[in-house]
């Protein structure tokens, strides 16, 4: 593969702007055994917290148009066994490791942070925009006071990784969280995370999700995630890295376009796990076919005159 | 994984029999796996999204079989698939029966759970079992490929809930009678059957395997939407239908968490 996918992001190197997304590869090792996961640019890893959390009851999943409905309830190891057992075996693959993490509280998200800032990762992207679990997650992203000043503090506990925040779509008006972010120290962040909402089965008169409402995810939400980076890229300076139902290299075009530095691929991991390795090639031969060297060429480059 | 479509047949108002030509899917392919076929044949849509398990049904000369029942739109754009077209699917997915060798077995199916049975029973036969096969449905058009089936096994024993095949009532019930007489049961259905099938095989002190059915986006192991609760000792932990399933020992089975 050519250079010209290279892209500095927080000042790290990342092979290529592609990055899989939290929540939609496990914690990588899941697909090592299906793709060679080393040709990733990186891999934000499911969402950690300070002890093992067992997530919601089923059903947890629900097929939507053109997206789906999870309510998983950020099921994960914790972060000692993510540390102990997971993050080794995935050390052996080259690509660039990003933890996902969050908390119940302030003072659990600033004890995470600062456990993963001694550990063997690249990056830290905190999770404040979840919508599946009642306690933490969406209560710090949807208020701008709350986003500020959780991001003051974990920012504070970090000596050694950059700090990215993932945006939550569930407010009116995203500007203003990502300028949060942004003044209370932020290195990045990423947007978006699910769009919160509902599905019920016609039969029986029930939610299909047990949680009641989950998250959307899919092509169903690019419209909405790339307006929302169009609106945070004229709104801060920290480079922004674009999530929202990317299925294939004309959407990552897009996302940069509209200002995202890299983007991460969710839920078509699901759908197929080469769908991130051929968006590689691909993006790769568009880059190629039209002489830009580097992905931040593109960024921001959406011409708006009329 | 790409196949191309050898055959796609009705079977009856529901149910239809989709053969595909794969010699890598094959050589690979293990019994009580499943795979995520892709409904659709194009590349620029992405409704309907996920791919679809389904458990593979039969596999000889290079090619596989899968038995499915039009219930949604992604089984219905399946049914429209014609022979000759190309399909895409991924490897075969999850963990496998525990296969005997010269016992006698009895495979309790229940509507659609035919489709990983039909291939059990062929190979069970071939390894020298005796194979009773107990095949409930709720009426006539919920018990398919019934000669195939009788070429397969030693008895076939059919119940349909209205009487309109077979014998009228639950499949549990002949089940039950026998149920002494085996060294090992496996079953694939809807889950109050298979939950009856493991208590009375618990009672009768009989191995069980189930192969359960789950909503699943991804099938590797990695959305974590395909949560199946298994007893260990004391505890009760939770299990990926995908990867640490689809086939489970009924025994340990925590029903009552499962929806």
């Amino acid at each position: 593969m050519s250079d010209r996918l290279k892209t500095v992001f927080c000042g790290i190197e990342f092979k290529n702007p592609i990055i899989t997304a939290s929540g939609t590869f496990g914690y990588g090792l899941e697909y090592a055994k299906h793709i060679d996961i080393s040709r990733l640019g990186g891999i934000s890893v499911k969402g950690i917290s300070l002890r093992e959390t067992v997530g919601n009851p089923m059903p947890r999943i629900m097929e939507t148009t053109s997206g789906m409905l999870n309510a998983i309830g950020l099921q994960n190891v914790g972060v000692y066994k993510f540390i102990n057992e997971k993050l080794p075996e995935l050390r052996k693959h080259d690509t660039k490791i990003i933890v996902n993490f969050w908390g119940k509280t302030i003072d659990e998200y600033v004890e995470v942070a600062r456990i993963l800032d001694d550990a063997d990762v690249d990056m830290l992207e905190m999770n404040i925009s979840c919508p599946n679990i009642k306690e933490g997650g969406i209560a710090f992203g949807t208020d701008p006071k709350m986003t500020y000043e959780i991001t003051y503090n974990v920012k504070k506990a970090l000596k050694n990784k950059p700090l990215m925040v993932k945006l939550s779509p569930n407010v009116t008006n995203i500007k203003v969280y990502a300028k949060a972010c942004e003044q209370a120290g932020a290195d990045a962040i990423s947007a978006i995370n699910t769009l919160l909402g509902m599905s019920v089965n016609i039969h029986t008169k029930k939610p299909n999700l047990y949680n009641v409402t989950g998250g959307l995810s899919g092509p169903a939400i690019k419209p909405v995630a790339i307006r929302m980076v169009h609106e945070a890229f004229r709104t801060v300076k920290i480079p922004i890295m674009g999530i929202g139902g990317i299925i294939d290299w004309r959407d990552v075009v897009e996302f940069g376009l509209v200002g995202a530095s890299a983007v991460q691929v969710g839920t078509a991991n699901f759908i197929d796990p080469e769908i991130p390795l051929r968006i590689i090639d691909d993006l790769d031969k568009y880059m190629a076919d039209n002489n830009i060297s580097n992905f931040s060429e593109l960024t921001g480059k959406v011409d708006l005159t009329r | 994984m790409k196949g191309k479509v050898v055959k796609n047949q009705q079977l009856n108002d529901k149910y239809f029999f989709l053969e595909i030509k794969s010699e890598e899917f094959v050589t690979q392919a293990h019994v009580g796996q499943f795979l995520m076929i892709k409904p659709g044949s194009q590349d620029y849509t992405h409704d309907p999204l996920l791919r679809r398990p389904l458990g593979i049904a039969d596999v000889k000369d290079g090619k596989f079989s899968l038995v499915y029942m039009v219930v949604g739109k992604g089984t219905k754009l399946l049914s429209e698939f014609h022979e000759g077209g190309m399909i895409e699917f991924s490897a075969p997915l999850g963990n496998r029966f525990t296969l005997l060798e010269n016992k006698r077995v009895a495979l309790v199916a229940g509507g659609i759970g035919i489709a990983p049975v039909f291939w059990l029973a062929k190979t069970l036969k071939t390894r020298g079992c005796v194979v009773d096969l107990y095949y409930g449905g709720r009426t006539v058009d919920d018990v398919v490929l019934l000669e195939e089936l009788k070429e397969n096994t030693d008895h076939l024993i059919v119940t349909t809930d209205d009487g309109s095949a077979g014998i009228k009532g639950y499949v549990t019930l002949p089940f039950k009678e026998n149920v002494e007489t085996y060294d090992m049961v496996y079953t694939c259905g809807p889950k109050p059957m298979l939950q009856t099938v493991s208590e009375i095989c618990i009672n009768a002190d009989v191995p069980v395997e189930v192969s359960l059915d789950e909503r699943m986006a991804c099938g590797l192991g990695a959305c974590l939407g395909c949560i199946i609760y298994v007893r260990e000792g004391d505890e009760i932990v939770q299990k990926r239908c995908c990867v640490e399933g689809p086939v489970f020992d009924g025994s340990k089975i925590a029903w009552d968490k499962l929806i």
